[in-house]
């Protein structure tokens, strides 16, 4: 066996990743989520798939809110008594998460993508404003909004 | 189909349609984000507003243009970005093409209703009848 190099030899594996494969060669695992150390640019990243999915659901508010005042006063009324409600306001809120997370990190993929901050420090800095910044940016956005009075629970 | 294998900084292009879709969906991410931004601030501007001042912000011309852009933008963007979600994952030839058209024809008529609630809002018609009118 010439390709038993230290490399993948399960005497000389410390990594814990070297597995005998059904045709009897040991092999290094493939690479997945289990046997990467969990880092924040992982995270970012399945984040943003998840926000793509978050983002379509609140596209689709967007639209029925546009019917809502499309099919006139009372349908509009309606509308707006379900936005303002504990539900409505909760969903508004995480809508609002959604949206901030759509700009920072789709903007933080925009970058990666023009194969800027792809080193270590960088890529952790957009990641974690991408991951963390939506938060205090809802917050912020719904903060102004009660303390100025335009919305009320 | 058997043009030889491309190259660009040692990666090799895509032989279809790939690298034309990839930038495509770069080019709308890139322009949803200035209007992500004017869709965060004017769900602030119309928030618990009534019926009539929404009415009165669709009737600016420039409102009502920048929203049925973010809404076609978005909507193309989505089809393309769950086109590389569905093929992620559905692996299935029939399944995979059943779902990319079932997305394409949703994607297409929430655009479509977009635009038309929009231009009936910009252009003040009168309210549509509770179910259209059937």
């Amino acid at each position: 066996m010439s390709n038993l190099s230290p490399g993948n030899d399960p005497a000389f594996d410390q990594t814990g990743r070297i597995v005998i494969q059904p045709n009897g060669r040991p092999r290094p695992l493939s690479p997945h989520l289990q046997v990467w150390r969990w880092h924040i640019t992982m995270t970012a990243s399945i984040l943003f798939r998840a926000t793509i999915g978050a983002i379509s659901v609140g596209a689709v508010i967007g639209v029925a809110w546009l019917a809502a005042a499309a099919f006139g006063p009372d349908a509009y009324a309606s509308a707006l008594a379900i936005a303002g409600s504990g539900v409505g306001l909760i969903v508004g809120f995480g809508l609002t998460v959604v949206l901030f997370s759509f700009l920072l990190n789709g903007g933080r993929h925009l970058i990666n993508d023009a194969g800027q901050a792809l080193t270590l420090k960088p890529a952790d800095l957009l990641s974690n404003i991408a991951v963390w910044g939506p938060v205090p940016l809802a917050v912020l956005f719904w903060g102004v909004l009660f303390v100025a009075g335009r919305v009320s629970l | 189909m058997n043009r030889p294998a491309q190259y660009r900084n040692g990666v090799r292009v895509s032989e279809q349609h790939g690298a034309g879709e990839w930038t495509l969906e770069k080019i709308a991410l890139f322009l949803l984000m200035p209007l992500g931004v004017w869709v965060a601030s004017t769900a602030f501007t119309l928030s618990g507003a009534g019926y009539d001042a929404v009415l009165q912000w669709f009737a600016s011309p420039l409102n009502a243009a920048l929203m049925a852009a973010t809404a076609l933008i978005f909507f193309g963007f989505a089809s393309l970005a769950w086109k590389v979600i569905i093929e992620d994952y559905i692996h299935k030839p029939g399944s995979k093409t059943l779902l990319l058209g079932l997305l394409n024809l949703v994607c297409l008529a929430l655009a479509a209703a977009s635009v038309f609630f929009i231009v009936r809002l910009a252009l003040g018609s009168a309210p549509l009848p509770a179910g259209f009118g059937i």
